[in-house]
């Protein structure tokens, strides 16, 4: 007595609303046939006749629920056991489920479910069946005709006659969501031919035939199909051709190949509809939850930018500071009572301190090397004590000679008169300024650092430092007899427990002081006079000044490079200490000029230049590290090599290449090795170009108390204080100088 | 993963950074900004001439008889352009009327490439096509439009029949005559490209690139038309024929470069070809492609890609010290040599004298990270090991 089943596959709702016996009802309730079991589709249909349990087994061993028979108790238990009864088994006890397709045609008596009828034909021929056949033939049960079960999928059958012949049971069930309603109609054999008829009509269109490969055998005969889209194999041609309208196939095809097939809606559509929906929310939530993570990560970055930035900025500001008021109490900036403004004896960065919060690998690196070419304390002290005592003893030979030639001369040029006031400005006292604004013109007018020690670019193991000393008029032999004869006297009133060596150096127009001790340190002083620039600039008198020369005029190149070398100094503290990153890079490029063999014919002058035109043009801050890479950047895309623009020397009146005295071999081999360095920049081997062991990247450990820590202890610590000490008097000096000096090297530019 | 190749924050909100790399709070937080390299173009005003500028009249003129030489002959160019428009009247016709033509249904077709975009090069008269299918491109279907396109060509115009070859390939196919091949590169519409199976379809990256390739022959349409683009990127193609260093850059890579190089200048003017042609070594030299450089930025991308990413780390060294050594060669007076009039490509592997200077080939500087060996050539991985060096920090 099947039809309760079979109706029960429709929707509940539909059995409540017939007028079926309550009795249905409730047997739908109790094979629990719900809509989860109909993930497994065209089983079990009009199984329900059967006994649930298997029946015991007979001397054939027939198991009922898999239509099969075994060929002993032995295999028979084992295949109760096996997965497959099982499933079976479990699926009858569910009861039978619907076929998704539209409509479909079973054979009962394999219990298989066929999409059509071609497939349906293709069944009963197959082996299989035949098999079927003969087993029933043989249990003398009875054999179902050939005629298949139409089930679902038309508009008219719901329901069946209960009384089906033997000989076809006629099953038909409601297919569920097409079927509008409920008509109790009668399952005639005619309905079913329709329904065949139904079947084959609704013909669609074959697709994806060429996804269907065929596979010969040996002989070149196609034995079998296998479709690539859906991965199934099939043997019979005519499968071929199903397989192709076949819905699984279609629905392949619109998946992989054309999404725009149509394919009919299927049963359980509402149900996928719905699951689909879920799939797509679910995606929509973990876009969302990307996005979100995204947006969070971007602001956290902007705000680390900002924080940076500020950061940055304060310490700018610090830096600043620190430059300009070496000795000041440490604390930030601007809490502090402001000293007085002094540039520190070493212009540019005492070591370690700026970067206190190295930034990148090449940055920490580069700050190591500069901490490690940094001159010690003791040096810088040495260096600065004789330079001062040198300084002081020169002021006072110059008075000395003043006193000696005062009688002498009585017309003063205005001009000259001018150039003293700027010299008195230029001493270190500003009192004796003051006091010989009226007097006599002075022989020497005042002596000023050059070359590394004017522009802080000492390094460790330096002992050589420059001074320059002007003179009222052209330098001659006798004025250098006359200071280098005064000079050891005034040294012994300077400084009276160290005892100095002296020697001239007559074609350098210098005289070289030399401390006597461990330590020597020598000060070369030359004498020079803007009077030999003059000269130059003005061709046209050239020859009239020319024929006064005293006849024993010190070297006039010699002279000419002393200025110059003044005016570097002038432009290095103009241009080159205030940009960020600049000093040390020119600090780190001279040792490398120095430690490499390739790079010693780079003067040192061209490089400073270099390094502060191509640091400066970047348009921003550099950190040291991207600083000394734009450097070889520079250099590696060919600025010295011949067809650059070259390097046009800012303090000459003639344009200059102030690298001209390259050689092209020189300039090629600079570029060459220039080149590998910023490669090796670039793939982390900075330590390499900088002649030193890689530093292995940090701990993790910053906080931001933690870096202001550190910044306080530094700034207290030695490079400040020893900084501190250093300047002595002399910081208001250098400045002073400064101006006085660009002031009258413009008087001479623009005359 | 492609989109987070080789993102960099420059650009964001048009902000200048004031400073280099940042610091690093974390190992998933990138922060690190790429920085330009130095570019003697842009800061002219920082370097004047000490000397008047040499006379380059000889390099130019060898730059443009090496561009006539390079450029396809009208013969060729009238060839593939009779297939490319033949070629194109099929595909529209298969869009308008498909007929009993099912395998697959086409979108749109596009012209792209050296074609489209007037570069070709002598002796390689290929053109390239992208078919955007609506349809899933399977290998079959891609074989099927082959097959109907070639038959189409074949039926209207019988004398062709034989010379005609259709050749399927991963990207799609290729048809050639005796004089010109066209390629036809396939790929789909965006909606399906999640859709895809390796098994059954081509390669989603092809897919893609081909997309970008559209997408790439739109912007040289509106950015860089200018002739003398167009001249360079040719120059720069024949190089990276001649000069096995440069193998790694792409033809994208090539067109952005020429690009840069010509208009990216302080006066917007495009600058003459000797002087693009020195700023692209220049640029090359001074480490654009670089790890830690700003590079170009794909104007075709989002995130602000830079192309240079694409290329693996051993590949950027060796394109920047090829270039570092040409242009030690060039500034030396080789150019012919550089552009193939005179001698061979050992000038960028081996010692050569110019006029009593000894030019010397560079080695590599780069070297594999020791920890992690079997990282070190795959690209995808690239961004690992790239990120610690630009990131600084670990």
């Amino acid at each position: 007595y099947t039809f309760e089943f079979h109706t029960a596959t429709a929707l509940p709702v539909y059995m409540q609303q017939t007028s079926q016996p309550a009795a249905t009802v409730a047997a739908v309730k109790t094979t629990g046939n719900t809509w989860q079991t109909f993930k497994k589709p065209g089983t079990m249909q009009g199984k329900t006749q059967k006994p649930k349990a298997p029946p015991k087994p007979q001397q054939l061993h027939y198991c009922d629920v898999c239509k099969i028979s075994c060929a002993g108790p032995q295999t028979y238990r084992e295949h109760l056991e096996g997965q497959k009864h099982k499933k079976k088994e479990a699926a009858a006890k569910a009861g039978p489920t619907p076929s998704r397709h539209g409509a479909s045609l079973r054979c009962e008596l394999c219990d298989v479910t066929c999409t059509g009828a071609d497939a349906y034909a293709a069944h009963i021929r197959g082996a299989k069946h035949q098999k079927v056949v003969k087993l029933h033939q043989k249990l003398g049960k009875p054999i179902p005709s050939t005629d298949p079960v139409v089930v679902g999928g038309t508009t008219k059958t719901s329901t069946t006659t209960a009384g089906a012949t033997v000989g076809a049971k006629t099953t038909t069930s409601g297919a569920a969501a097409t079927t509008g309603t409920l008509t109790a109609a009668d399952g005639k054999k005619d309905d079913l031919k329709d329904d065949l008829l139904d079947l084959k009509e609704k013909d669609v269109e074959p697709v994806g035939q060429e996804y269907i490969e065929e596979i010969k055998n040996e002989e070149g005969k196609v034995i079998s199909f296998n479709c690539k889209l859906c991965e199934c194999r099939f043997n019979d041609p005519n499968a071929k051709e199903m397989h192709m309208k076949g819905r699984r196939h279609r629905l392949q095809y619109k998946k992989k190949v054309n999404p725009e097939l149509v394919v009919e809606v299927k049963p359980s559509l509402r149900q996928r509809k719905v699951q689909e929906e879920k799939l797509r929310r679910q995606q929509l939530r973990e876009e969302m939850w990307r996005r979100r993570e995204e947006e969070r990560l971007l602001e956290e970055e902007e705000r680390w930018y900002w924080e940076e930035r500020r950061r940055y900025e304060e310490e700018c500001e610090y830096l600043d500071w620190c430059r300009r008021y070496p000795r000041g109490p440490p604390g930030p900036p601007p809490m502090m009572p402001p000293g007085m403004p002094r540039p520190p004896f070493m212009p540019g960065m005492p070591p370690m301190m700026p970067m206190r919060r190295p930034d990148s690998s090449d940055d920490r690196h580069v700050l190591a090397k500069h901490a490690e070419i940094y001159p010690k304390e003791e040096e810088l002290g040495a260096i600065q004590k004789i330079v001062s005592n040198t300084e002081k003893a020169l002021k006072m030979v110059s008075d000395y000679l003043a006193e000696v030639d005062a009688p002498k001369e009585q017309q003063v040029k205005p001009k000259a008169k001018k150039e003293k006031e700027d010299d008195s400005k230029g001493e270190d006292d500003k009192k004796d300024g003051e006091k010989k604004e009226d007097g006599p013109p002075r022989m020497l007018k005042g002596v000023m650092r050059v070359g590394i020690l004017a522009k802080g670019l000492l390094l460790r193991g330096d002992t050589n430092v420059q001074l320059v000393v002007l003179c009222g008029d052209k330098p001659t032999r006798t004025l250098l007899d006359r200071v280098a004869d005064n000079l050891p006297k005034q040294l012994a009133v300077v400084a009276m427990e160290d005892k100095y060596d002296i020697q001239r150096v007559v074609e350098e127009a210098a005289l070289v002081v030399q401390n006597i001790g461990e330590q020597r340190i020598s000060v070369n002083v030359t004498l020079t006079s803007p009077i030999m620039r003059e000269q130059l600039l003005h061709d046209g008198d050239s020859q009239v000044i020319a024929a006064k020369d005293p006849p024993d005029v010190l070297d006039k190149q010699k002279c000419l490079d002393a200025l110059a070398a003044l005016r570097h100094a002038k432009w290095f503290q103009a241009r080159a200490n205030g940009l960020q990153s600049c000093v040390m890079v020119i600090r780190i490029l001279r040792d490398l000029c120095q430690r490499v063999p390739t790079w010693g014919p780079l003067n040192s002058w061209a490089m400073e230049l270099m390094c502060e035109k191509v640091i400066a043009s970047a348009g921003q801050h550099l950190s040291p590290g991207d600083a000394l890479r734009r450097v070889f950047e520079a250099l590696a895309s060919g600025l010295l090599l011949p067809g650059s623009p070259g390097l046009l020397d800012p303090c000459e009146k003639d344009p200059i290449d102030a690298a001209s005295p390259l050689s092209a071999q020189e300039r090629e081999d600079i570029t060459a090795s220039a080149q590998h360095a910023l490669r090796l920049i670039a793939f982390r081997q900075i330590h390499k170009v900088l002649g030193m062991d890689p530093i292995p990247p940090p701990k993790f450990q910053r906080g931001g108390r933690f870096t202001r820590k550190r910044r306080r202890d530094n700034s207290t610590g030695e490079g400040n204080d020893s900084e501190g000490e250093l300047d002595g008097g002399d910081g208001k000096k250098d400045k002073k100088e400064d101006g006085e000096d660009s002031k009258m090297d413009m008087d001479k530019e623009t005359k | 993963m492609v989109m987070t190749r080789g993102r960099g924050r420059g650009m964001r909100g048009g902000m200048m950074r004031p400073m280099g790399p940042g610091p690093h709070f974390g190992p998933k937080m990138k922060q690190f900004v790429p920085r330009l390299p130095f570019d003697m173009v842009l800061c002219e005003s920082a370097f004047p001439r000490v000397k008047p500028a040499p006379d380059e009249s000889a390099f130019t003129q060898a730059l443009l008889k090496r561009n006539a030489d390079l450029s396809p002959t009208p013969a060729e160019q009238a060839a593939v352009l009779n297939l490319v428009t033949k070629i194109q009247a099929v595909m529209d016709n298969l869009i308008v009327d498909p007929g009993n033509f099912d395998a697959c249904q086409i979108e749109e077709v596009r012209q792209v490439g050296s074609y489209k975009k007037g570069t070709m090069m002598t002796g390689h008269n290929v053109a390239d096509i992208v078919v955007i299918l609506k349809t899933l491109p399977t290998k079959e279907a891609v074989e099927a439009l082959g097959k109907k396109v070639c038959d189409d060509l074949r039926s209207q115009e019988p004398q062709e029949v034989l010379v005609l070859t259709m050749l399927p390939n991963d990207r799609g196919f290729e048809i050639s005559n005796s004089e010109a091949t066209v390629r036809v590169l396939v790929t789909t519409i965006h909606q399906n490209l999640r859709k895809l199976d390796p098994e059954l379809h081509l390669d989603q990256k092809i897919l893609q690139s081909h997309l970008a390739a559209i997408r790439h022959s739109r912007w040289f349409e509106e950015n860089a038309h200018h002739s003398t683009i167009k001249v360079l990127i040719r120059l720069l193609r024949d190089l990276r024929g001649r000069f096995e260093g440069f193998e790694p850059l792409s033809p994208w890579m090539l067109d952005l470069l020429a690009h840069y190089a010509i208009l990216n200048n302080p006066s917007r003017q495009a600058l003459p070809i000797n002087s693009a042609f020195r700023r692209c070594l220049q640029l090359l030299a001074a480490g654009l492609f670089l790890p830690g450089s700003a590079g170009i930025s794909d104007p075709c991308e989002g995130g602000n890609i830079r192309v240079h990413t694409a290329m693996t780390l051993e590949q950027q060294d060796l394109v920047c010290l090829t270039a570092q050594t040409l242009l030690r060669v060039l500034s030396h007076g080789g150019y012919k040599q550089i552009l193939g009039l005179e001698g061979n490509s050992s000038i960028a592997s081996e010692m050569s004298v110019w006029d009593g200077v000894v030019v010397s080939a560079l080695e590599k500087a780069y070297e594999k990270p020791p920890e992690r060996p079997p990282q070190d050539d795959d690209t995808d991985n690239m961004d690992a090991d790239d990120d610690p060096m630009e990131t600084t920090d670990n």
